[in-house]
């Protein structure tokens, strides 16, 4: 199991879609919104390292509204 | 009143400014000791310090301030400190830094009463200033709403009907009026317009060019023009 935290970046003040949008890709188990130089951070939990790339670097970043993400695997 | 103002670069020092201009008392928080020392340099009672930390905001004594400005360049550091502040009975206002996120703030922030961002009216007075010198940019009062200063001009269709005959788009509001040279009034009805009057009008902002072509009209000469 591989647990991983994506920082995204929206361009877009359309929260509550891109909230929804976020959660429901696969892999995604919580994203919220917060203040700061990013708009969301989500939770993913999936099985491969190649999940976790799947999931941020091609679902996520392909919403619509999205600019950007950073995603930081979580080591403990 | 008391003011506490985050952030003593060019917004935040300029509405501290702004304030002491209207008698009121203004305390700011600044961590870089050069905007420190320029601020206080110009007699502002300045706390240096991060304001994300809350013993720093405390230090500003919150329980006696009317409402806390949170006006830095860093959006973690104006959240934390209008959650600070407004737990300790402030009025908040937030900048941001990019216009997407004004809804966002809006609607998520819940220990922030307004949100603001400084560019949306600098643009505004930069797009007016372009077209030309009949109109002026007054304030933001919402999202959707400004407040402008128009001035009649040769061209002007309404030039010579009176106030009462003025017909304002749906959605626009004549608040003052002066005649060429006297300071704005409350309107009255049988008030003529004439070129170099102004008006002091509240619109939404998809009526501003209905209202510019009604009071201005289509020629708008450039300052400085032949």
């Amino acid at each position: 199991m591989v647990r991983a935290y994506v920082m995204v970046k929206a361009h877009s003040g359309d929260a509550d879609r891109l909230k929804a949008e976020t959660e429901a890709v696969e892999g995604v188990v919580d994203a919220h919104i917060v203040a700061g130089d990013v708009d969301f951070i989500a939770t993913v939990e999936v099985e491969t390292p190649a999940d976790v790339k799947t999931a941020a670097a091609t679902h996520i970043m392909n919403i619509d509204g999205v600019e950007d993400t950073q995603t930081y695997v979580a080591m403990d | 009143m008391r003011f506490v103002i985050v952030g003593a670069g060019r917004v935040g020092l300029r509405t501290a400014r702004a304030l002491e201009d209207s008698g009121h008392e203004v305390v700011l928080i600044e961590r870089d000791p050069t905007k420190v020392e320029r601020a206080r340099s110009e007699g502002y009672e300045v706390i240096e310090g991060d304001a994300s930390d809350e013993d720093v905001l405390l230090s500003a004594d919150l329980e006696g301030t009317e409402a806390l400005g949170a006006l830095t360049g860093d959006l973690s550091v104006n959240f934390l400190a209008c959650m600070v502040g407004k737990h300790h009975g402030c009025r908040t206002v937030l900048r941001i830094d990019e216009d997407y996120r004004e809804d966002i703030y809006r609607k998520y922030a819940s220990d922030v009463d307004q949100v603001i961002y400084p560019e949306r009216l600098g643009a505004i007075v930069a797009k007016n200033a372009l077209l030309g010198g009949n109109i002026q940019a007054v304030a933001d009062i919402a999202q959707n709403l400004q407040l402008v200063e128009l001035t009649v001009s040769p061209e002007s269709p309404m030039r010579g009907y009176t106030l009462s005959e003025l017909e304002l788009p749906a959605n626009t509001e004549l608040l003052a009026f002066g005649k060429s040279g006297d300071p704005l009034a409350i309107p009255t009805p049988d008030e003529s317009l004439e070129v170099g009057d102004t008006l002091a009008i509240l619109a939404d902002y998809d009526k501003l060019d209905d209202v510019r072509q009604l009071v201005v009209g289509d020629a708008v000469p450039a300052r400085g023009g032949a």
